[in-house]
């Protein structure tokens, strides 16, 4: 007997008690659906972490300065409320040299060719010509590496550019007078910025290119190209004295993320008198707190997919007794034990796939619908575009199917090794 | 004529120590290919026991059936269920068909198990329904069909892969005797015009009388076989009258048979006398059948 005939002849003999077949594919389904429906929040929230994470470069980042500003740092971030602190000379905030920066880059596992120090220039505001209103900004060049910004419009400014680009903020083409994110799209807007010892205005002109989706994490401000970074700040500090001009007082870098985690690598910063603040000083611990949830849920769905096992054996079960003389007939006629057994964990296949399948429909279903629903004006998920409640791929849909499909198998075995262990002759006579 | 089944000190136990029965006692039977053998006897007899052990459907306790000379207690499942499969038909007295499925997927069964293609085995059941008269049913659901026509369908089944021995199980006991009697004469048709053996097991003597040769059971031993009678007898007149004239064994066991005695000629081998004969034994089998009921 073939395959192909095996798997038809299981199908037909699967619905020939629908009732009975339909309410154990139910009952799989029911459990299917619940995994599948986890696991597509799963993804859409881990997806939109991703994004968040990597808006903030990415988790490999680090900002680096040196150690007297991490106490600085810490009060910062810290709510306060120990009193004053004491005065100590050596924690101050202070800029790094040439010595500190070379040692920077020759500690192990930190990346060199992506140590990058930025060059911030506070901007007094932007405007356009099709407003009066200024608003102010802060601007910032992309950190070094594989950094991503989800955008509703356009994309990220291009560092090997000449031209002056800059990715607004969300909300900020409408405020400067454009009609809609794509519309501000090509169209120039205006910085202004103070010479840092003279206190003379001087006026950039940038070129939009993106425009930021909304995430949970701000994003450092509007992002420019290193070109427009370097031409403002050659012309906030023309008036500066020599030296002063090159302070360093952070440097942005990668680390290797394949050899150290992020609390090694800044234990090693540490140690050699530098402080560090990477992506989880920033994204803190959402991450974990959600994977936690996510796994109760799930357990939630396997206990509903173990009832359905259950159900599987007993609907089999049944179905071998029902069908004893058809089986004593098929194997009289020669058929063997294995195809026997075959057929029947087929069937047991089969229910754990049309449970699983129904359920992805299901679960895809609500899902998109859901989906469009958040998003709708009023959706409790309108301001972050980007932020997919579900998501749905091959990735995580195929392998629940297959499990399904398995533990469908597995409690397929008992009633076929029933069936395939049936004796021709007692078969055929039992009534 | 080399024997097509050898059967050589077959016992059958069932259950074990103090619960066992012997069902079959040191059974020695050979059967030519081509014969048509009745086995008869009452109901526990044991005649159902040799039919299935030598339809390899069971294995013997003691003992070793030969089919075509090959032994079948050596033989694994494996081969057992391929010999099965595409050496012996089965038509039993329930049927067993599968009543959701059209009358061609009950057919093409035994081909399906075989892994034939889908086309070949389409072309098979549709003639083997066309040799039971029922191509116009192929696609009716088997259920709706009427008894008669369910064991035409059956036997359909049973001789699809053109089998070498036909075994039938009481195969008009659960029909009157006049759809009874097509189903008989569709055994023999094949029997005698594919030259396979029919082995039908009953407790009907009057379609036993229609066999080449009759195997009475009784209490699991064999206390008689039309052959070896006629065989007896034979060697009794040779001993007198030392024949000239030799016929082959079983032409002997069918002319001298007293069980065929109601066969009016020795050419009961043609399938039309065996049908005139029937029409005549069917009244008989009225009255048997109108007395069990009574």
């Amino acid at each position: 007997m073939h395959f192909f005939d095996t798997l038809k002849t299981a199908n037909h003999n699967l619905f020939r008690n629908k009732v009975r077949t339909t309410l154990t594919i139910l009952a799989i389904f029911v459990g299917s659906f619940t995994i599948i429906l986890n696991a597509a929040i799963n993804a859409g929230v881990n997806s939109f972490i991703d994004e968040q994470t990597a808006s903030l470069g990415g988790e490999d980042y680090l900002m680096i300065m040196s150690e007297g500003s991490a106490d600085l740092v810490a009060s910062m971030m810290s709510s306060g409320g120990n009193g004053p602190t004491e005065y100590d000379p050596n924690k101050t905030i202070s800029s790094m040299n040439e010595e500190q920066l070379d040692k920077i880059k020759n500690i192990d596992g930190i990346d060199a060719d992506s140590i990058y120090i930025a060059k911030n220039i506070p901007i007094e505001y932007i405007t356009s010509d099709k407003t009066d209103k200024k608003y102010t900004i802060t601007v910032g060049a992309m950190p070094p590496g594989n950094f991503k910004i989800a955008a509703t419009a356009g994309g990220l400014p291009n560092n090997d550019s000449d031209e002056y680009q800059i990715m607004l903020e969300p909300d900020y083409p409408q405020a400067l007078g454009f009609s809609s994110d794509e519309d501000a799209i090509g169209k120039e807007v205006e910085l202004v910025f103070l010479d840092l010892v003279t206190h003379e205005p001087i006026k950039f002109n940038a070129k939009v290119v993106g425009v930021q989706a909304q995430g949970v994490v701000a994003v450092n401000g509007s992002i420019i190209n290193r070109s427009l970074e370097d031409a403002m700040y050659k012309a906030g500090t023309k008036n500066y004295p020599a030296e002063q001009s090159e302070l360093v007082y952070t440097v942005q870098a990668r680390f290797d993320i394949d050899r150290y985690t992020e609390k090694e690598i800044k234990q090693i910063l540490q140690d050699n008198g530098f402080y560090a603040v990477g992506v989880s000083d920033m994204m803190g611990t959402i991450r974990t707190f959600f994977d936690a949830i996510m796994i109760v849920f799930m357990v939630f769905g396997g206990i509903a997919l173990l009832a359905a096992a259950i159900g599987i054996v007993n609907t089999l079960f049944m179905s071998v007794e029902e069908r004893t003389r058809e089986i004593g007939l098929d194997k009289a006629l020669g058929m063997s034990s294995g195809k026997v057994f075959l057929e029947f964990a087929t069937e047991a296949i089969l229910l754990g796939f049309w449970g699983s399948v129904f359920g992805v429909a299901v679960a895809f279903l609500i899902g998109t619908t859901a989906n469009a629903a958040v998003h709708a004006p009023g959706g409790f998920l309108e301001v972050f575009p980007t932020f997919n409640l579900f998501e749905f791929g091959l990735f995580n849909i195929l392998p629940i199917i297959v499990v399904v499909m398995l533990i469908a198998f597995i409690a397929g075995t008992l009633p076929a090794w029933k069936a395939a262990h049936k004796n021709p002759i007692d078969a055929l006579r039992y009534e | 004529m080399k024997p097509v089944i050898e059967v050589k000190d077959l016992v059958k136990v069932y259950g074990k120590r103090r619960t066992a029965f012997t069902a079959l006692k040191k059974i020695n039977l050979e059967i030519m290919k081509g014969e048509s053998v009745a086995i008869v006897g009452k109901s526990g007899s044991g005649k159902s026991t040799l039919m299935h052990l030598i339809a390899l459907l069971d294995r013997p306790t003691e003992g070793t059936i030969k089919i075509d000379g090959i032994d079948s207690t050596k033989l694994g499942n494996r081969k057992l269920n391929q010999l099965r499969n595409s050496s012996f038909g089965f038509v039993f007295q329930q049927f067993f068909m599968n009543p959701q499925d059209s009358v061609l997927e009950n057919v093409i069964l035994p081909l399906k198990i075989a892994g034939k293609k889908r086309k070949e085995r389409r072309e098979l059941a549709l003639k083997a329904l066309k040799t039971v008269g029922l191509a116009d049913r192929a696609k009716f659901k088997a259920n709706d069909l009427s008894g008669g026509q369910k064991q035409r369908v059956c036997i359909a089944r049973a001789i699809v892969n053109n089998p070498k021995i036909l075994f039938a199980d009481e195969p008009t006991g659960n029909l009157d005797s006049v759809t009874g009697e097509k189903v008989i004469k569709l055994l023999f048709d094949f029997n005698k015009k594919k030259g396979a053996t029919l082995i039908i097991v009953t407790h009907d003597d009057d379609l036993a009388a229609l066999c080449d040769r009759q195997i009475r059971i009784s209490d699991g031993k064999m206390i008689e076989d039309s052959q070896e009678k006629a065989a007896e007898k034979k060697t009794k007149d040779e001993k007198i009258k030392s024949t000239k004239t030799r016929k082959s064994k079983s032409q002997v066991a069918s002319t001298k048979s007293p069980k065929n005695a109601k066969t009016p000629t020795t050419s009961a081998k043609s399938h039309s006398v065996v049908a005139k004969s029937k029409v005549a034994n069917s009244k008989t089998t009225k009255t048997k059948n109108a007395k069990g009921v009574a």
